[in-house]
């Protein structure tokens, strides 16, 4: 009992140790990806959340997950998948994981409320407010919800005039 | 055709995604400007993986592998509804289109999000969240287009009465639809479906003023049927099936642009379909 406890936590020390590729700051750990781990008599099972269906690095993670694995689980097989049930949201990401984002300069963007006021390019403007992770500002706007990859949005900050990343806000849709 | 329904289901919504994640795959390089340019790729990224996903739900029943199902059918095995083979057009179009089909995407998700079958419940609701940005991005320049200035607003409803008659085919009924309802896989008919987006647009069309577009259109594709099987002299001024009552758009009788849900396309799709599984067929097995 006692050693399959410590292979377990050897296991998720390994897991949390799995770096975004596209955010090096941020731990799949603190992005709320990791879903289930099971640390059999002869294999490990481990389940991940991808944060968007479309994440072009969902292959590396996956790979990066499943070697990290392999080298903490003692000879035994390892199994790493992505589920989908249940959603992964904006909510799972861990307070450690918001600063490592703002640190990277992607603001978390469900801090942000509607636009109100005159904005510069009323079509693509809909959420303003989400602070700034430079200066932290709350005068910004959202140019576009489409940003460089499929999880992040494209802001711009009125006060210290950069451009910034936003993460996309996905929670459970009101009925 | 699939025996199995439930492969009917899938086959028809990731084919649905995959088509006009094509499509809008076409803007890149091209959009009016840079930031419709990134949006359009990024929603065709997310379309497409949609279709992966739901080709993976698939496998099992189909025997074969994702990669399989998106490239390795004949074309009249697509069971897409024929609005999303249609080629981009103009800005009005690619709008119009976006519009009418991401709402309609959006009500299908929600009815499938309370499916019996759990499995396409939680692809459903994991797929739903993604495509709120979907919508959000259509409504936005279908209401920018309609506030015009007046070449916007002309080009966006031209888009719509081109759009409109095959965007109805996108609920035409499932072959096999009827045991998908008996046991709750698809908890409400399509037929059910049309009648919700139908109240949407509708109300939308309203609220800019046009909704003369659901009482007149440009001439219908070549694939909508009429009573005699020729085509009819001088332009139909309504869209088929289309009908005010009780101060609402309801659906009676017929479909425009029907048959892609039994694999039945246009050229359009021939095009379409040479291109987007020309590698596959070209070197069988290749990897990236």
């Amino acid at each position: 009992m006692v050693t399959v406890v410590t292979l377990e936590s050897r296991v998720r020390a390994a897991l949390e140790a799995v770096m975004d590729p596209e955010i090096p700051t941020c731990s799949i750990a603190d992005l709320g990806m990791i879903q289930r781990v099971e640390v059999g008599a002869e294999a490990i099972e481990v389940d991940l959340l991808p944060t968007f269906v479309g994440c072009p690095a969902k292959d590396v993670i996956g790979a990066d997950a499943e070697a990290a694995v392999r080298e903490a689980a003692a000879g035994r097989e390892v199994r790493v998948r992505f589920v989908y049930d249940p959603p992964w949201t904006t909510e799972r990401i861990t307070a450690a994981g918001k600063a490592t984002l703002r640190e990277y300069g992607i603001s978390p963007h469900w801090e942000g409320g509607p636009a109100s006021g005159p904005v510069v390019v009323p079509l693509l403007s809909k959420k303003a407010g989400v602070p700034c992770p430079y200066c932290g500002s709350a005068e910004t706007v959202m140019e576009s919800a489409f940003g460089p990859t499929p999880c992040r949005a494209a802001h711009f900050c009125r006060a210290c005039r950069n451009a910034f990343e936003g993460f996309k806000r996905k929670e459970p849709l009101l009925p | 055709m699939p025996d199995d329904p439930r492969l009917t289901l899938l086959l028809a919504l990731a084919d649905d995604e995959l088509v006009i994640g094509h499509r809008h795959s076409e803007w890149t390089g091209w959009a009016p400007h840079l930031e419709e340019d990134l949006a359009f790729s990024s929603i065709a990224q997310d379309e497409m993986a949609h279709a992966r996903l739901l080709y993976e739900l698939a496998e099992p029943l189909a025997g074969r592998e994702p990669d399989a199902l998106a490239l390795g059918r004949e074309p009249q095995e697509y069971l897409h509804a024929v609005i999303c083979e249609r080629p981009n057009g103009d800005w009005g179009y690619t709008s119009a289109r976006q519009y009418l089909y991401d709402l309609a995407d959006d009500i299908r998700l929600e009815a499938l999000e309370t499916s019996s079958w759990k499995e396409l419940a939680g692809v459903a609701a994991t797929i739903r969240l993604e495509e709120r940005y979907h919508v959000e991005h259509a409504e936005l320049w279908f209401r920018r287009l309609a506030e015009g200035p007046v070449q916007a607003r002309e080009r966006l409803a031209s888009g719509l009465e081109q759009a409109l008659p095959e965007a109805i085919a996108l609920f035409e009924a499932l072959p096999g639809e009827e045991a998908l309802s008996a046991d709750g896989t698809l908890p409400a008919t399509m037929e059910h479906l049309l009648g919700r987006w139908l109240e949407r647009v509708g109300a939308d069309l309203e609220a800019v003023s046009l909704d003369y577009v659901l009482t007149r259109h440009t001439r219908l594709g070549d694939l909508v049927p009429t009573s005699s099987g020729e085509a009819e002299e001088g332009p139909t001024l309504e869209v088929p099936g289309l009908e005010r009552e009780d101060g609402r758009w309801v659906h009676v009788g017929a479909f425009g642009g029907a048959g892609g849900r039994s694999g039945r396309h246009t050229d359009d799709f021939r095009e379409l379909w040479d291109e987007m599984t020309g590698l596959y067929r070209a070197i069988p097995g290749a990897t990236w």
